[in-house]
């Protein structure tokens, strides 16, 4: 039994469908054989049910068959961008210069907000570097992958020898000693000068000496004191001081030990935010009498201001670099299975 | 809540079914085609045995397997319809014996270690 005209002209649709997403080189071929096999398949259904195809019924089928698209990309050679082969090293290659290429990021971005730009907000200036991170990362990432497909590329054509790269187990490295934690001693030594170094802070602003030793005649001299930024500093450095206590008491239990590392980083963070203080600020000495000289006072005050920038940025590299390290195992792959 | 470790994710069983059906699915394709068929009824003949294979897998695997000298194909009228017939050829034949080689190598390997490992586990 033939099939109606409704039913031809679902399945001549279907087929045009498919025909737009093949080569012309072999469109007519694979859709002439998809016909007879489809039309086939109807004539089989019709036989059965001893009646012509309805419309829902010729759909079903060809629902089933699948969609234009896929069934089309089932006939087009298999390509991959980075096929199994190469995929393996274009991942680790990945996984082992984008730390790299942040630290680049971050040393490029902070000496530009430190010695090119002269910016009057500090947080305004992290906050357009860090809108440029993703943008330079997914151009990174692009370049890499352009160079491993052009690999891809080349292997493929040179499907042999020089490309199977030997290795060695020889040449493996040697095991690497397992990290142990501070023994109970060095935790309780470190507890103990934690709090002498916080005692030390405290007595600062009584006994001024402590901090300036000497120098403390030539501020006299020269007729300058301290910024009220460094009051703000003090209390600020109090409470990370006090917060570091806090976690090098808990510390001293070993069951603590798996919050050290976000810990140590939250302590960073604090660090950070101190040091932010000091740069936010432009004067750290002022005046206590007419007589002092105004230009050498202020550049005292720009030479510090330059000093706390750089330590800013080598601190904000540091915290990079740990946080990497904390999160980079749980951003490990777990498998690849080709 | 804790969930049951004896009931493993059911997309793992279909994955893995799904590669131990693939290269089997090859094998019964060039064995089928001992005799020549085109698209519909080979999906046909293998779906009576027991082996249901999807259209859209069948039939560019059909033309892969002639990309690659396996089988040989020529269109020929068949009820009033044009109709490309494949059959396997001499390669796919060569072909054909060294997988079945290989297939039963596995075959044996497996059945072997299933008995060792079941009266290992009963002792």
């Amino acid at each position: 039994m033939n099939p109606t005209q409704p039913t031809t002209d679902l399945l001549d649709r279907y087929l045009q469908a498919i025909g737009e997403y093949l080569p012309t080189a072999t469109r007519d071929d694979v859709l002439a054989e998809l016909r007879a096999n489809l039309q086939a398949q109807l004539d089989d259904r019709s036989e059965e049910l001893n009646r012509p195809l309805t419309d829902p019924e010729v759909a079903a089928i060809l629902q089933q068959h699948g969609r234009p698209i896929v069934v089309a990309a089932r006939y087009l050679p298999q390509q991959s961008l980075i096929g199994p082969a190469i995929f393996p090293y274009y991942l680790m290659t990945l996984r082992k210069a984008i730390p790299f290429a942040l630290i680049i990021f971050f040393l490029a971005r902070a000496s530009n907000l430190l010695f090119v730009h002269t910016l009057p907000d500090l947080t305004a200036g992290i906050a357009q570097g860090l809108a440029h991170l993703i943008p330079d990362l997914l151009i990174f990432v692009a370049w890499v992958t352009i160079a491993f497909a052009i690999a891809e590329y080349v292997y493929n054509r040179n499907q042999s020898k020089p490309f199977r790269l030997t290795w060695d187990p020889t040449k493996l490295p040697a095991i690497k000693p397992q990290f142990k934690g501070k023994s109970r001693a060095a935790r309780i030594a470190d507890l103990v000068f934690h709090c002498l170094w916080l005692l030390y802070v405290l007595a600062i602003p009584t006994h001024l000496y402590l901090i300036l030793g000497p120098s403390e005649l030539y501020f006299r001299q020269f007729s300058v004191t301290f910024a009220p930024i460094w009051n703000t500093f003090y209390i600020v450095l109090i409470v990370f001081l006090v917060f570091q206590l806090a976690t090098k008491f808990l510390a001293l239990n070993p069951t603590f030990d798996h919050w050290k590392s976000p810990l140590d980083l939250l302590t960073k963070v604090f660090g950070i935010s101190t040091t932010a203080v000091l740069v936010c600020s432009k004067t750290y000495f002022v005046a206590t009498s007419a007589s002092t000289n105004q230009a050498v006072l202020a550049n005292v005050n720009h030479w510090v201001n330059f000093s706390f920038r750089i330590v800013l940025a080598i601190t904000v590299i540091d915290l990079l670099v740990e946080s990497w390290k904390l999160l980079r195992p749980s951003l490990r792959i777990q498998s690849l299975v080709f | 809540m804790e969930s049951n470790s004896n009931s493993p994710d059911p997309q793992i069983f279909d994955s893995l079914r799904l590669e131990l059906r693939r290269g089997c699915l090859i094998v019964a394709v060039l064995a089928q085609l001992r005799a020549e068929h085109y698209g519909y009824t080979l999906r046909k003949a293998l779906a009576d045995q027991g082996l249901a294979i999807e259209e859209s897998t069948l039939y560019p695997l059909l033309r892969r397997l002639e990309t690659q000298k396996l089988l040989t194909s020529q269109w020929r009228e068949e009820d009033k319809r044009n109709k490309r017939f494949y059959k396997l050829s001499p390669e796919g034949e060569t072909i054909l014996t060294q997988l079945l080689t290989e297939l039963n190598s596995i075959n044996q390997s497996v059945n072997t270690i299933l008995q060792n490992s079941t009266s290992e586990a009963i002792s």
